[in-house]
């Protein structure tokens, strides 16, 4: 492990840190503005993360431990994960860190202990959103290994940061399998963040809710910890949508200048694609769960065209 | 000439975006966007239509340009736009045998199938571009297939209609890159598929009328705006 690498390690768990909040809350102004209200400020998450942070934890009689280690659990393995997507600055790959599959795998296991703590306090809502909530991974586990592989197809290789030096080294690329690819990876990016289509971000008391389902059951610093833990996915898999269609700007090399610049492009990128999800949530309905798998056969489809575009084309 | 293999990859582009309205043809429920996605697609065969003159300079491919603008741009999707308006159906929900689901994914198997079949047939090697050209006519022939099962999968006229126009767009992609059909064809095609689209209104509403009982069968059938305010 050398110099390079933990300087990037720092920045990068650093800044995703920093922007999870604030592309969280500039989705919630899009979709604001578009139905003519004001919304609120678009530093409304940090403040509301910092007041949970100082709030009491309570637990349910009928909780286990599961219940007292799952944001922690959670909010580790989406940090882990959050190393294998640099953001601005991209080193070297070391060791297993980068590998798309175990990448996947850790927000399985975050997903998974998030599911158990549902669960665990014995509330019926919570085993609802649990229930769905694995249902939909189950349906979307084949379509997400097929875009990875697509991914890893197309680049020739299995690690994230070595796919990131292909596209920034190749200038912007506008490759008809990126298109694709892109389409597939932003239906992804939705389904894993439970997003309109899939589920209501927004809602608590309405029966199709997923993910607020489970966390229902969580106060106070643990709340604060499963509400960043899914910013930072969000923002994790908004960073690898826009790493590989908009790449310009991504360094490779570590220089003060470099990484400032390459700060500010992202940001200007991360509010482009966070306005484009704010607007697409806007003008389209959520789904019957039903009719789920069409969305996701959808992302299927694309990916495996994207294999037989490279595999014989 | 220009830059031939700038344009090869606009083309490339363009198959995809082809490829995604196809995807969205068979899998939306929304009659009223339906229209509109099969106008881009339309839209986009021009757009490959006019990327081929710059490469191949031949001015058929500019007529040909010319005339699926005006019809299947403009006149067509404006007629069907104004009969959902008018007889006020906006979704359609009912699939024969296969639902949007088993429909995306069959017509992926169908485009492998169409590939392998067609590498046997044409030897990717004998034109000047091959790879663009094969790949053109893959996509050509996928398209007309997928179009073929939004007709069947589909219950309501429209919807089969729609789907038989996008497998012409197919037959189209397929002229232009491998056969070279010629122009008077693709013209009388086109015709055709404008009486089509006349005839779908009678078919599907009145298929024992006259055109002059017609307007009132549509009143009959309560698909008039007018007669429905009535008590």
């Amino acid at each position: 492990m050398n110099a390079d690498f933990v300087i990037y390690a720092v920045i990068n768990t650093l800044l995703v840190i920093a922007v999870a909040p604030f592309i969280v809350s500039l989705i919630k102004k899009v979709k604001a503005w578009t139905q003519g209200r004001r919304g609120p400020s678009v530093f409304q998450t940090y403040a509301t993360l910092l007041k949970l942070l100082r709030k009491e934890v309570i637990y349910s009689p009928s909780s286990s431990r599961i219940m007292r280690v799952a944001p922690y659990v959670n909010i580790g393995s989406v940090l882990v994960a959050s190393l294998f997507v640099p953001l601005v600055f991209v080193p070297e790959p070391v060791g297993g860190i980068g590998n798309i599959i175990l990448f996947l795998y850790l927000l399985a296991l975050a997903r998974f202990f998030m599911a158990l703590a549902g669960l665990d306090a014995g509330s019926s809502f919570g085993g609802m959103g649990s229930s769905r909530e694995m249902s939909i991974s189950a349906v979307i586990e084949p379509t997400t290994i097929i875009v990875f592989a697509a991914l890893a197809f197309v680049f020739k290789t299995l690690n994230i940061f070595s796919m990131f030096s292909i596209t920034s080294a190749s200038g912007t690329p506008v490759t008809p399998t990126l298109i694709l690819l892109g389409i597939s990876l932003f239906i992804i990016l939705v389904v894993e963040t439970s997003r309109i289509p899939v589920d209501n971000p927004e809602t608590h008391l309405e029966l199709t809710m997923i993910h607020e389902g489970m966390i229902l059951e969580q106060s106070g610093k643990n709340l604060a910890l499963m509400e960043l833990s899914s910013g930072i996915k969000l923002t994790l898999l908004m960073a690898l949508l826009i790493n590989l269609v908009m790449p310009f700007g991504l360094v490779t090399t570590l220089t003060v200048a470099g990484i400032l610049i390459a700060i500010a492009l992202f940001a200007v990128k991360g509010i482009v694609l966070g306005g484009i999800i704010g607007l697409f949530e806007s003008s389209t309905a959520k789904m019957r769960f039903f009719r789920l798998p069409s969305l996701f056969a959808m992302a299927f489809f694309f990916s495996a065209l994207t294999i037989i575009i490279e595999v014989f084309a | 000439m220009t830059d031939t293999a700038f344009v090869e990859s606009i083309i490339k582009i363009l198959f995809v975006v082809v490829i995604v309205a196809a995807a969205y043809i068979i899998s939306t429920r929304n009659l009223l966007s339906l229209v509109s996605v099969y106008a881009l697609q339309s839209l986009t065969l021009v757009g490959i239509a006019l990327c081929l003159y710059l490469i191949q300079g031949n001015p058929v491919l500019l007529a040909i340009a010319i005339i699926t603008f005006g019809s299947k741009v403009l006149v067509i999707p404006y007629f069907i736009a104004t009969i959902q308006e008018k007889i006020r159906i906006k979704r359609d929900l009912e699939f024969h045998y296969l639902n949007p689901t088993t429909t995306l994914l069959l017509s992926m198997a169908l485009m492998l199938v169409v590939y392998i079949a067609l590498s046997r047939i044409i030897p990717p090697a004998s034109t000047a571009t091959p790879g663009l050209f094969f790949f053109g006519a893959v996509i050509g022939i996928s398209l007309m297939l997928m179009g073929m099962m939004v007709t069947f999968s589909r219950k309501r006229a429209i919807t089969k209609v729609m789907g038989f126009l996008s497998m012409e767009n197919g037959v189209l992609i397929f002229g232009m890159f491998v056969t070279e059909l010629p122009f008077i064809i693709e013209f009388l095609i086109v015709i055709d598929l404008i009486i089509l689209v006349l005839l779908t209104t009678i078919l599907s509403v009145g298929i024992d009328s006259t055109l002059e009982e017609f307007h009132n069968r549509l009143h009959r059938f309560y698909l008039w705006e007018e007669k429905e305010e009535l008590p």
